[in-house]
């Protein structure tokens, strides 16, 4: 069985504020197909996304599928609140990266 | 049966950063809309708006010279919110000005210009506090403490729909909103008329960054939001650009922790049965979202404290000998610094981009190929002298490093220049919190004046 990079499967993936302590990443797919694929697979899941950026579980505020527009969204506190001294991503919208090469299960 | 509908045009999802395209705007101005209206504010930039109270953008004029012009030639009402990026007070009053300004410069016939501010006292939290009100923590904050207020520099409430509204009935043609919801402007003027507040606050969420919630990606182009009794339709104005249930659907979870609820003054909008469809080629119609008004009502505050002033050091590492010893590199500098200056009294942060720079400890890549890193030393310190001395130092002490096995003897980084730079004063979030209030329009003082000739 083979797998497929999540950057492959996705049409957007990205990472953004929300509000000042939180940031959300969404990844939303084409199809259902391709999106119930990705979900039933877990490849992304709240414990493989803790896993891939190394953090506590806790941090996690929210995971939620969205099945109207075939997306995952989950959303993480910050470690401290954006913009102050030391921030190194303001607006949060770079955090999506290491989601791109997620591997995925499939064949 | 007649439908009755209102459109909205939006051509910025944040006015003054970079000018909005003239092409859509214009093409979306000559259908006519009912209001045009602009966001030119966010908490997203930053603490250091508010707090040092300065704009971000240098378009300012610019964006608001043709919204103006092309919105009093047709004599459409005009809404701007949150002025200047911080919605504060001094920023409402700049645009104010201009507005002026600008309505002479054009010969603009008469017009009333209403405005209101958000800017809050300390005296009046300190009191809301001390009443034993609780002012909840958002986002993970605890719960505001007097000594928090005490402590912030600058203090704005977020407001909803209601100073708009307000202003609308005091027979306003342009409004200058300070903070508010990014979803207040759209909201107001539907929900003046009558229209469901469930689908007109959800127009206001789908249209606050423009262009964003039509695909393929491209900012500051026009979208028109037309609301009717049963639904909300989105279309793009530039050619290359649809409105499709995969975008619509993905901007209405935008900057949101849920996709399913968004807090606003006075209520809850529950998008929990929201339908997107396509209606044709380039449009999205949705239906569904319901308002669900709250028995408290709660206010966004949002305050911001100086931390320090700031430098910031640049130096770039080649050698392949250093790039793999990076760490002990910059423990070499932070170490030097502080057997010169101390432990405390300042704040030292290193970003090293081509190893973690952007992520930090959530990088999962821990193992790097970059064949050069670009170090960025930050300094923070309360007197400028300090911070630069010690950013200084830690960017040099870099050069200097001693690490056993280094071929190169004649230094250890390379720079673009041999001084730290000073950076705008390093901010924080104090307050990001939520107040019960009495009345939604205690905090928001409304103005109404005239401008034109």
């Amino acid at each position: 069985m083979g797998t497929r990079k999540l950057s492959e499967l996705a049409k957007t993936i990205r990472s953004k504020n929300a509000g000042v302590n939180q940031i959300t990443f969404d990844i939303v797919f084409n199809d259902a197909q391709t999106y119930d694929r990705v979900k039933k697979s877990g490849a992304l899941t709240e414990a493989s996304v803790a896993k891939l950026y190394g953090m506590k579980p806790e941090r996690i505020s929210h995971f939620v599928e969205f099945d109207v527009i075939n997306a995952i969204k989950f959303t993480i506190y910050r470690t401290s609140p954006s913009g102050g001294p030391g921030e190194s991503d303001i607006l949060g919208c770079q955090q999506y990266g290491p989601l791109m090469d997620i591997e995925v299960p499939w064949e | 049966m007649s439908e009755r509908t209102m459109r909205i045009l939006i051509p910025t999802g944040h006015l003054g950063t970079v000018p909005f395209r003239s092409e859509s705007f214009y093409r979306g101005m000559e259908t006519r809309p009912d209001y045009v209206v602009a966001d030119a504010g966010s908490s997203d930039p930053g603490p250091v708006f508010l707090g040092a109270d300065i704009p971000l953008g240098f378009f300012e004029r610019d964006d608001l010279e043709r919204l103006l012009v092309a919105s009093r030639e047709q004599e459409i009402p005009m809404l701007v919110g949150s002025a200047g990026d911080s919605g504060a007070n001094s920023r409402v009053d700049l645009f104010v000005s201009i507005i002026k300004e600008l309505a002479e410069a054009h010969r603009i016939p008469k017009f009333k210009l209403g405005y209101f501010y958000s800017n809050m006292s300390k005296e009046y939290l300190r009191r809301k506090i001390e009443d034993g009100r609780v002012v909840e923590g958002l986002g993970g904050f605890p719960p505001l403490t007097v000594e928090e207020v005490e402590g912030t520099d600058q203090m704005v409430a977020v407001a909803g729909i209601h100073p708009f509204i307000k202003l609308l009935d005091m027979g306003a043609d342009v409004i200058i909103g300070g903070r508010c919801g990014d979803i207040a402007f759209t909201a107001a003027p539907a929900i003046r008329a009558g229209f469901p507040e469930g689908l007109a606050y959800h127009m206001g969420k789908m249209l606050e960054c423009a262009s964003l919630c039509a695909e393929p990606f491209m900012g500051k182009e026009t979208v028109i939001g037309t609301i009717s009794d049963d639904d909300i339709k989105l279309t793009p104005f530039h050619p290359d650009q649809r409105c499709t249930v995969a975008s619509a659907g993905a901007h209405s979870m935008y900057e949101r922790e849920s996709p399913f609820y968004e807090y606003a003054v006075g209520g809850l909008l529950d998008m929990t049965e929201c339908k997107f469809e396509q209606f044709d080629d380039r449009t999205c119609r949705i239906t569904g979202a319901k308002w669900v008004p709250s028995e408290e009502i709660r206010v966004k505050v949002e305050g911001s404290r100086k931390v320090g002033e700031r430098y910031i050091g640049l130096a770039a590492v080649r050698d392949p000998f250093l790039v793999q010893h990076i760490d002990e590199v910059i423990q070499w500098s932070r170490d030097s610094v502080a057997e010169s200056f101390g432990k405390t009294g300042y704040q030292l942060y290193f970003h090293v981009f081509g190893k973690n720079g952007v992520l930090k400890e959530m990088e999962p890549v821990k193992e790097i190929r970059s064949h050069e890193l670009c170090i960025v030393a930050e300094g923070v310190a309360p007197t400028g002298e300090l911070a630069e001395r010690i950013t200084d130092f830690a960017t040099r002490m870099m050069f200097f490093v001693r690490i056993p096995g280094v071929k190169g003897t004649a230094g250890a980084a390379a720079f673009i220049e041999k001084k730290p730079m000073r950076a705008i004063p390093a901010y924080e979030w104090s307050i990001n919190h939520t107040v019960p209030v009495d009345d939604p329009m205690e905090l928001f003082a409304v103005h109404l004046t005239e401008a034109g000739i």
